[in-house]
This record gives C-alpha cells, sequence and structure tokens, in this order.
C-alpha cells in the first residue's frame, strides 16, 4: 500500500511472499488473538483512569466529567515532603533487598541442588517454601513476639546471657536488619523454585567432563552451574530493577511501626494514606504515575545495558 | 491399553470442558449492557421495588446464617419489606475495607445501596462536599416522625451541614468512654491509697517499680501502655485545655492543637525514660502485648475503653484466673493542671454512624421509611436483642439476655449490633438506663467495676465541638496528621529527658507544615463564626 | 586434603546450612500450629511455643462444623484449579508466538504487555469494567482480570527462548507447523518451569481475595481466603472502631484464629510434592535422545 510505484512484478512478488508468510505465520497470530484481547479489554480497557492524576477528580460526577486541572497535582505531590521522604525509603529498602534477598534464592537453589539425597532434597524443599504461604499479618504478630525488646524471645536469651537488649524493631538501623531478615525469610525459599526449574536443563555431561578434569565443587557450581541459570537470573533482575520504585504494602507497613516511620514510610503507605483512606484518589494516581513512568524507564534500560553485556534481556 | 484409552477420555473430557469455560468466558465478555438494562426496566415500574442495604461483614456468621440471609434479614424483610412491597437486598461490606469499597460503590451509581454508613465523619463530609448525598429533610418530615422522634435535634445535629441534612446520625447510647484501672493488690502490698492526682499516680506508679510488689524483676510494668488512644488519650487530656467550656476540638489529631498538649508529652516522655511504661508500647497498636502484660499479671496501671476488661472471659477473667491473689480497682488518676486540677476527659459525642442516602438512589423514600420503620415500636430493640421472652425478659424496664436461651436462639441477633444501625449500643432510653442495661450484659461479678468505671468515666467529661459546616482541612490532611500524631507521641516520648525539647519542636513543626497549621487556622475561623 | 575429603565438608556444610533454613521456616508453621490445639488461656498468657499447651481440638471442631467454610473450601479449590488452567493455556498462547524473532509485530506486542506491568487504570475503573461486562458476582470476576500476568509471561518467554534451538530447528525442517511443535516439542521440554507458572497461578490464585472484596457480594461463593482475612482482619482494625464503642464484636479467639490458618494453608501446601516431580533433573537430556 505504501509502495504505490512498485511495479506488478515486485508486487506480485512481494504479495507472493506475504502469503507465504503468513501461511506460515497465521497460527502463531492465532495464538496470540484471544492474550492480546485479554490484554486490550481487562488492562488497556480501566486504563482511563489514568486521566484521573490530571483532574480534579469527584466520586459522583465521574472520571469522564471532573474537572481538568492539568498538572496542579503533580505540583502539589512534588511539594509534599512525604514524598521525597517515601521515595528514598523506597530505593534504599529495594536497593537492599536487591543486595540481600535477590541472591539469597539463588544461592539456596544452587545449594538444594547439590544435595544427593532424595529423600532430604525433597523435604526440605517442601517445607522452605512454607513462609510464603503465611500471611503478613501472622508474621508480624510473631516477628514482634521474637524481636520485641522487653517481651521478645531473642532480646531474652541475649539478657540472659548479660548483653544489653537490643531495640531490634524501634530502632531504625537495626530495624532494617529485622527487615531484610524477614524478607529474605520470608521470599528465599518460594524464589528457589524458578531456579530450580532452570537446573533441569543442564548438560549432566558438563559435569562428567568436569569430573575428568578433577574439577572441584565450588568450580563446577561457579562453571556450569550458575552459567546455565544466568538468563533466568538476567530476566529476574531486570524485572526487579523495574521495581526499583514500586514496593509491596504489607511488609513494610507490618514490620514497620511509628518509632522507625522515618525508614518504614515508602511510597506504598504514603499512597494508602493519602489515597484510600484520605480519598484523594487523584495525588495517588499521580504518585502511581510517577511509578509507572520510572519503572518504564528502569525496565526498558536495564534491558537495553544487559543485552549489551550479556546478550540477554526481555525483549 | 485401558490405561491409554482412560487417558484419551479424560484428555478429551478436559478439553470439552475447556471449550465450554472458554465459551462461556467470551459470552460473559460479549452479552454486557443488556441484560442489566432489563433488570432495570424490570423493577421500575412502581410494583415491587427492591430496596438495597448496606450491612458490615465481619465474616462471623453462625452456620446456617449469611450475612445477608439469617434471621434478621428475614425480620426485617417481614415485617417492613413485605407489608410495603419491598425486596430488601442487603449489600455486604467487608468491615476493615468500608471506606475503600464504598468508594468504588459511590463511584459506580449503579450499584451503591440505597442506605449507607460510615463512622468516619470525613468520609461523610467528602461525600456531602462533592455532591453525592441526598438531603433528607424534607423526607424526614413526610416519611420520618418516629425517626425524628427517635433521634432528637441533638443527635440530628450531627448530620447536618450548612442548614442541610445529609446524614441520618445513629444514637449512640452511652458518652462514657475511657477509664483507669489499678491493682489494688499492689497497692495494699505497698500500704499505698488508690492515687487521685496526676502527681499521686507518678508516686504510686515509681513506687511499683522500685518496690516491685508483683516480684516480676524485668518483667514488671508499672504502667501498661499501647500505642492505641485508649492509651495515650486519658494522658493527654490530663494536661489540655478545653477550647471552651467542656468542649474540645473534635478529631484525634486536632489533639496537638491545644494548649497543654506539651506537657502531656512531657510527662510521657518522663515516665518513658524512667522506665515507668511499657518498652514497646509504639509496636503495640493493636492492644496485644497489652493485654498479654495485664492478663499475666504483670502491669500495674492501666488506662482503657469502658468496659473493655469486664467482659466474660475477658482480660479480668483470665487475670484472675493467672493470679488468683490480684485485685483490679478503678480509678481516676489524672488531673489537669490546666483545667482547674479536674479530672478531665474524653467522651463520646452523642451519634453513632453516618447514615447516609446517595444522590443516585431512586429508592430514598422508602429508605427513609425503613429507618422509620426501625425506629418505630419495639423494631430497634428486636434488631438488636431479639424476641422477648425468648432472646430476653424485661426486668425493671432493662432487657435482660437469657443466657440458657439455645444457642439457635441467641444466634438469631448474632450481627445485632450492624444491623441496628440507628443505635451505637443498646438504646433502651435516656443515658442511664442504657448504662444500666449495658452493665447487666456483663458477668455478675464484674458488674460492681463495671457501675464504678461507667461513674468514674462520665466525671468531668469534655465533649467534641460541632460545627455546621465541615473542615475542610479535616478531609484532606486529616489521615496524615493521624498519622503524624503517633509519630510525636512515640517520638517524644523515647528522646531522651535532654532531647525532648528539641525532637518535639521538630516534629510539631513538621505536623504545622503538613497541615497542621491550615487546619489551626480553619478551625479558630470556624469557632469564630460560631460565637 | 583429598578430593573426598573436600567432596564431604562441603556436603556437611550445605546440608548443615540448609537444615537450619528448613528450621527457621517451619518453626512458625509449628507454632501456628501449636496455638490451634491450645487452650486461650495458655496463648494469651504467651506459654505457647512450639508444642501446645492444655491440648484440645475444640477449634478445628469448630472449623469442621461450620458449612460454610468447608463449601468455601471446595468452591476455592475448584476456582484454583479453573484459573490455572486458563491462566496456563493464555500464557503459553501469548509466550511462544513471542519468541519467534521473525513475527512481524513481536516488539509491538512485547511493548503493549509490558506497559501493562507498569501502568493500570486504578481500582474505581476496574470496578466499571467488571460491572459493565455484567460479572459483579460471579466468578469470572475471579478469573478474567489476571488471566495473563505479565511477569510469568516474561519468564516463559525466556525459558522457551532458552531451549536448544536445534530441536525446534530440525522440527522445521520436517516441516512441523509451529502449533505442531509448539505441542510436541516445546511443551514437553518445557515441564519444569511450566509447573513452576502452574504453581505460581495457582498459589496466586488461592491467596487471592483482595478482588472478591471488590467484586462478590454473595457469601456462597466467598473464597477462603477471604474468609480467612475477615477473621484476622477482625482483630487488626482498633483504631477504625474505636467509634464503635459498645458496638465492637468480641475478638475471634488466638486458637479458632490460627486453626483456620492451618484449615486454608494446608490444601495449597500440599500441591508443590504433586508437582515436584517436575523439577528432577534430567527431562532435557531424556528428551533430547527419546
Amino acid at each position: 500500500m505504501t509502495k504505490a510505484k512498485a511495479t506488478p512484478l515486485k508486487r506480485y512478488g512481494e504479495l507472493n511472499k506475504r502469503s507465504a508468510y503468513l501461511k506460515r505465520y497465521w497460527q502463531l497470530y492465532a495464538l496470540l488473538a484471544l492474550p492480546i484481547l485479554y490484554f486490550v479489554i481487562f488492562r488497556y480497557g480501566p486504563m482511563y483512569g489514568v486521566q484521573i492524576a490530571f483532574k480534579d477528580f469527584n466520586l459522583f460526577t465521574g472520571i469522564n466529567d471532573s474537572e481538568w486541572i492539568g498538572l496542579e497535582a503533580f505540583r502539589e505531590v512534588f511539594a509534599m515532603n512525604d514524598f521525597y521522604i517515601t521515595l528514598r525509603n523506597t530505593f534504599m529498602l529495594n536497593f537492599l533487598d536487591l543486595i540481600v534477598s535477590f541472591p539469597a534464592p539463588i544461592i539456596l537453589a544452587i545449594m538444594l541442588y547439590e544435595v544427593r539425597s532424595g529423600w532430604f532434597k525433597r523435604f526440605s524443599q517442601t517445607v522452605l517454601y512454607i513462609p510464603h504461604f503465611i500471611s503478613w499479618v501472622i508474621i508480624g504478630g510473631i516477628v514482634y513476639q521474637l524481636f520485641g525488646t522487653q517481651s521478645g524471645m531473642i532480646n531474652g536469651v541475649l539478657q540472659g546471657l548479660g548483653f544489653e537488649a537490643v531495640p531490634f524493631l524501634t530502632e531504625k538501623n537495626s530495624w532494617l536488619i529485622t527487615y531484610l531478615f524477614t524478607g529474605v525469610w520470608q521470599s528465599a525459599g518460594w524464589g528457589t523454585i524458578l531456579y530450580l526449574a532452570a537446573l533441569t536443563g543442564v548438560n549432566k555431561e558438563l559435569f562428567e567432563a568436569a569430573d575428568v578434569d578433577g574439577a572441584s565443587r565450588l568450580r563446577k557450581i561457579w562453571h556450569i552451574t550458575l552459567p546455565s541459570i544466568k538468563p533466568t537470573i538476567v530476566t529476574l533482575l531486570i524485572l526487579n530493577l523495574g521495581k526499583m520504585v514500586s514496593i509491596g504494602f504489607d511488609r513494610p507497613y507490618i514490620i514497620g511501626n511509628t518509632a522507625v516511620r522515618e525508614y518504614s514510610d515508602v511510597l506504598s503507605t504514603f499512597v494508602y494514606r493519602i489515597g484510600l483512606e484520605a480519598g484523594q484518589y487523584t495525588l495517588a494516581t499521580v504518585v502511581g504515575l510517577f511509578q509507572a513512568v520510572v519503572g518504564l524507564v528502569f525496565i526498558l534500560g536495564s534491558n537495553y545495558i544487559s543485552k549489551k553485556t550479556t546478550g540477554d534481556g526481555i525483549l | 491399553m485401558t490405561g491409554n484409552t482412560r487417558r484419551g477420555v479424560m484428555k478429551r473430557a478436559a478439553g470439552a470442558a475447556l471449550a465450554v469455560l472458554m465459551g462461556a468466558s467470551l459470552l460473559a465478555g460479549c452479552g454486557s449492557g443488556s441484560k442489566e438494562e432489563a433488570a432495570a426496566n424490570g423493577s421500575g415500574d412502581g410494583k415491587r421495588v427492591t430496596l438495597k442495604v448496606e450491612v458490615f461483614d465481619r465474616g462471623n456468621s453462625p452456620s446456617p446464617h449469611t450475612i445477608t440471609n439469617n434471621w434478621l434479614t428475614q425480620y426485617a424483610q417481614k415485617e417492613f419489606g413485605d407489608p410495603n412491597n419491598i425486596d430488601i437486598q442487603f449489600v455486604p461490606v467487608q468491615r476493615s475495607e468500608e471506606t475503600t469499597k464504598l468508594n468504588v460503590l459511590m463511584a459506580s451509581a449503579s450499584d451503591v445501596p440505597d442506605i449507607v454508613f460510615v463512622y468516619d465523619s470525613s468520609v461523610f463530609y467528602r461525600y456531602a462536599q462533592q455532591g453525592g448525598l441526598t438531603d433528607v429533610g424534607e423526607l424526614l418530615n413526610e416519611h420520618g416522625q418516629n425517626l425524628k422522634k427517635y433521634l432528637g435535634d441533638e443527635t440530628l445535629k450531627f448530620g447536618q451541614l450548612e442548614g442541610k441534612q445529609f446524614a441520618i446520625p445513629g444514637k449512640r447510647a452511652i458518652t462514657a468512654r475511657y477509664n483507669g484501672y489499678i491493682r489494688q493488690d499492689w497497692l495494699d502490698k505497698l500500704g499505698m491509697k488508690a492515687p487521685t492526682t496526676t502527681d499521686e499516680l507518678y508516686e504510686t506508679l515509681k513506687a511499683f517499680k522500685e518496690k516491685d510488689p508483683g516480684g516480676l524483676g524485668s518483667k514488671n510494668i508499672p504502667m501498661g501502655m499501647a500505642l492505641a488512644p485508649s492509651g495515650y488519650e486519658p494522658l493527654i487530656y490530663g494536661f489540655i485545655k478545653p477550647v471552651k467550656g467542656d468542649l474540645t476540638y473534635s478529631q484525634r489529631y486536632e489533639l496537638p492543637l491545644h494548649e497543654g498538649f506539651k506537657d502531656s508529652m512531657q510527662f510521657l516522655n518522663k515516665l518513658y525514660n524512667e522506665g515507668l511504661i511499657s518498652k514497646d508500647f509504639s509496636l503495640d497498636e493493636q492492644e496485644e502485648q497489652l493485654g498479654k502484660d495485664f492478663q499475666n499479671g504483670n502491669v500495674g496501671f492501666m488506662t482503657e475503653d469502658v468496659g473493655q476488661i469486664l467482659y466474660a472471659d475477658g482480660a479480668l477473667d483470665s487475670l484472675y484466673k493467672n493470679m488468683p491473689d490480684s485485685k483490679v480497682a478503678a480509678v481516676d488518676a489524672y488531673t489537669n493542671p490546666n483545667a482547674d486540677n479536674k479530672h478531665i476527659k474524653s467522651r463520646y459525642g452523642s451519634n453513632g454512624m453516618y447514615i447516609m442516602i446517595p444522590k443516585s438512589s431512586k429508592r430514598s423514600v422508602e429508605a427513609v421509611k425503613y429507618l422509620d420503620w426501625m425506629a418505630s415500636d419495639n423494631n430497634l430493640l428486636t434488631m438488636s436483642t431479639g424476641v422477648e421472652g425468648e432472646n430476653y425478659d424485661m426486668v425493671d424496664g432493662i432487657p435482660v439476655i437469657k443466657e440458657d436461651a439455645s444457642q439457635e436462639i441467641k444466634d438469631r441477633v448474632y450481627n445485632g449490633g450492624d444491623m441496628a444501625i440507628l443505635a451505637n449500643g443498646k438504646v433502651i432510653g435516656d443515658q442511664e438506663t442504657n448504662e444500666r442495661a449495658w452493665t447487666a450484659g456483663f458477668p455478675k461479678q464484674n458488674q460492681e467495676l463495671m457501675e464504678q468505671s461507667i461513674e468514674i468515666a462520665n466525671t468531668d467529661t469534655v465533649g467534641p465541638i460541632i460545627f455546621d459546616r465541615p473542615i475542610e482541612a479535616e478531609a484532606k490532611y486529616g489521615t496524615a496528621l493521624n498519622d503524624k500524631l503517633k509519630v510525636i507521641i512515640v517520638q517524644s516520648a523515647m528522646a531522651t529527658p535532654d532531647q525532648f525539647e528539641a525532637v518535639y519542636e521538630r516534629e510539631m513543626n513538621d505536623f504545622m507544615k503538613i497541615g497542621g497549621s491550615e487546619l489551626k487556622k480553619e478551625l479558630e475561623e470556624a469557632l469564630q463564626e460560631q460565637g | 586434603m583429598s578430593e573426598r575429603t573436600s567432596n564431604r565438608i562441603f556436603d556437611v556444610v550445605n546440608i548443615t546450612f540448609i537444615s537450619l533454613f528448613v528450621i527457621f521456616c517451619l518453626a512458625p508453621f509449628v507454632h501456628t500450629i501449636a496455638v490451634s490445639l491450645s487452650s486461650n488461656r495458655a496463648i494469651t498468657s504467651g506459654e505457647v511455643t512450639l508444642w501446645p499447651v492444655e491440648t484440645n481440638w475444640d477449634a478445628y471442631a469448630q472449623v469442621f462444623s461450620d458449612h460454610s467454610m468447608l463449601r468455601s473450601l471446595g468452591f476455592t479449590v475448584l476456582l484454583t484449579v479453573a484459573t490455572t488452567l486458563l491462566c496456563m493455556i493464555f500464557t503459553i498462547a501469548a509466550a511462544y508466538p513471542l519468541t519467534k524473532g521473525n513475527l512481524k509485530g513481536r516488539k509491538f506486542f512485547l511493548y503493549l504487555i509490558i506497559v501493562t506491568m507498569f501502568f493500570s487504570g486504578g481500582i474505581i475503573p476496574e470496578y466499571l469494567l467488571i460491572r459493565d461486562l455484567n460479572m459483579i458476582n460471579t466468578v469470572w470476576a475471579l478469573i478474567l482480570p489476571g488471566l495473563v500476568s505479565p511477569f510469568n509471561l516474561i519468564i516463559l518467554i525466556s525459558f522457551f527462548k532458552n531451549l536448544p534451538p536445534s530441536l525446534e530447528e530440525s522440527a522445521e525442517i520436517d516441516g512441523s507447523s509451529f502449533l505442531n511443535t509448539l505441542l510436541r516439542i516445546v511443551l514437553p521440554l518445557s515441564l519444569p518451569v511450566m509447573a513452576t507458572l502452574a504453581l505460581f497461578y495457582a498459589v496466586g490464585r488461592w491467596n487471592g481475595f483482595q478482588d472478591a472484596l471488590m467484586y462478590i457480594n454473595d457469601p456462597q461463593i466467598y473464597p477462603l481466603q477471604l474468609k480467612l482475612f475477615q477473621m484476622v482482619q477482625n482483630n487488626m482494625v482498633t483504631e477504625l472502631t474505636q467509634l464503635e464503642g459498645a458496638n465492637r464484636t468480641p475478638l475471634t479467639p488466638e486458637a479458632l484464629k490460627a486453626a483456620t490458618v492451618i484449615f486454608a494453608t494446608v490444601p495449597i501446601l500440599c500441591v508443590y510434592p504433586w508437582l515436584q516431580k517436575y523439577f528432577v533433573s534430567g527431562v532435557m537430556l531424556g528428551a533430547v535422545k527419546g
């Protein structure tokens, strides 16, 4: 269509090519049709809600008929001190998680892979993912019982040994450790599942060859096991980087408390406070939009870098 | 062979099932709109209409009841619905997610119940401000005479904004709120009298700490405290000066705007640093730890909601079970130096929840009629307590629950408190009758303490100021300030004494900056207008 | 140090470390079980740690005598199975074509999907959509909105891409159609990751209740986790419920809460051991040879 001046012969060739392409690829489009329809209806259908960020949203007049206010709400959010504090904390907690909680399941998966006893492997895998099923409300209660200053079991032991009680939950730096610890505890086992799935693809012959060369266990892990799950690691790393400015609500909210608010107040709790509790949907949507744009930039950026450096990427 | 065939059959069956599922999903996707319209038209023409009423779902429906179909819903249908040709449809809203869900329902217009309610006044103001509520003034005159009589002008005022009746407030049976409890056996051991002033309280707590009458060592908690209103509000009210007469600003986060607030924080700081209150109080927003500490006999003094520890098998009963020698007494400990050393404490406003009829509702007349029905005859009592002679007996004008009724009969009114939306607590008659009725619901052995608690809680109370226009800063900054209030309390308490000044000023500054000053200005203006 | 001893040391260290982690993970679960079997007095006075005190089965008796609980369990199992099946079909159908570099529009579709990881319309437009599709109070409101998780989709694409290309190429030379290749070669080779994603979807559905909170008004089709949430959350709103004063409902006993947690958790915990066989190494090699 765009090439109106093409000669009939050329056009014939193109048509031929196109029909050959379609003949071969129509099945793929057919497969894609329903999922894409899903995305269009259920994901893009409600997307008009994004305009709330630019409107003085009134519940009763509706999204479309509410008054446009341009960037006023953005100005308001960007002038809020709490916004910057919660943004900083979100970055900080996510960054620490990236350093501590991201590698944990990789290490654990490799360790599990190295276990030879079949029953122990099966048993420990099954147990390790239990914490994922315990809701944060209940974890919160347990954390409190363990780490409390006056009534916590750990401090009970410490004091019994003659040490000072450590305010694990009420002093902000100690709290960070508690926060990371519960994160690792809750997600490391669950996180191994994907890596274990990837490890099933390792070519056993490589190990046999390495044995012949007399390579040590650690060498084999470094040269065979790790490279074989590298694509999975890279994929998950990119997806994680895309989430650097978004953070779940439950963990910081429930593990956090007023005494460490300076660190535990994050964007999700901020949005909850202004958006859901105070009903300021416009401000909440602005924050959401900000997170979305930053997240998209991060994921595309890290994908680009990853492709350049490792050759793996998600796109 | 058989294995293979069976697998083949299974595969085909699974395939067929999937095809059905997917087909249905497509149908569900395509067949929008039309059905809905049909339904709407069907119910439009004057005949039998549907009235949708919100109901809190707390997930405590006993089998075989469900939240939308139980003895009470059937009762309302039979007594009110059927005679008026109305189908009452109850729409459950999870208690803890009520505002989120209500916002969504309000935005959807067509799905919103005809009767909705919230406890949070700022939500009510917001809805009114955005023009989403029906002014029920005229409707009340026309269809709600019983309702008006039941509520009275004082309570109705809570639902008025700029002369319009945008909400029908429920009525609160009892305005008593907090009082203190102390371990009498500890006092006896030390030969001390119950403290009656703030200074005496401090001396008592110090004695509890130093002499450890419970012999608890490191577990000893002279004063139990949680980051919950029943812990810090009585303390703060023990220092702040009422705005005028016996009135204070109505919202909790407006406490820092009162004179004397700093004194209360200073006192809290002293208590914390001298190890007199629970160390981890900042973590205990649900009062779980406090409850445990109290029941285990580690707590010397604490303030609580009236009656909170006195329920059957409640905290007090289990304390007595755990420590048979213990004895708890009610005390009125705080005296307010900024208010003539009176025992200032807060009381509830006389209203319960805000009951509203959305503007989009086409059944506002029926909605008012329903509420009017509930307010007339014995209906409210039946909705909250059940049938006379089966669920309760009238003794001296007070309904006394029959403890020996069968479980089935008791289960009739399992959510009576949530269905009888016009009353908060049991509204039988005047305040005193309600108090007697309330006390009668407690176990025999705790009733005396309950009476004392109510008496203390009713002493020198201050109540909320009601403005006849919404304070916009409340709707806008309320939640953020509420959050900040907790930060102020915790940081002020946990600062070392020499840093208290700096920490308090910093947090207070922050409080004013994130909306506090705007709120203050607006409140003062409203106060002046009111004269 | 000989190779054998170093191997041995590695194993000991490895197993010790995993065992420690196992204990950490197991303890809270055991604690919850202990609570569910203890008397309320023992629980509130903090005597229960890892072993029941004043053991009784009352809490379980109460859970199992509640018909709405049992019905909810049955409903949730069916819902989870149906959701997982549909999700897997849609995810596979989307993932496979997007691994084909020659597919025209591939990048466009990928961007279309990735954008939805970050941008969403928000709670109100989503509700209005479900309402306009007439799905309020139907199971479809719990199944369709979460049909394809972009996260899972990208993971599946990445796994498909990392299959040895030689296998597919040889099939293509044989003239196999794409659909044929997908069903005959790609899927059998991807059983481990498919088991993983099925687990992700199943667990996500099992643990999810936020959507039911919004879309379901009929107690007959409350998922189990919603009922659990009601019970746990009942105790968690002291600040909210301050104004309720005398209308505050009595708290759910701790033992009953714990028993409900166990009741709602154990069924989904049973899924993993059942899927575990797909994580056994060597699937790939077998496939290559066979």
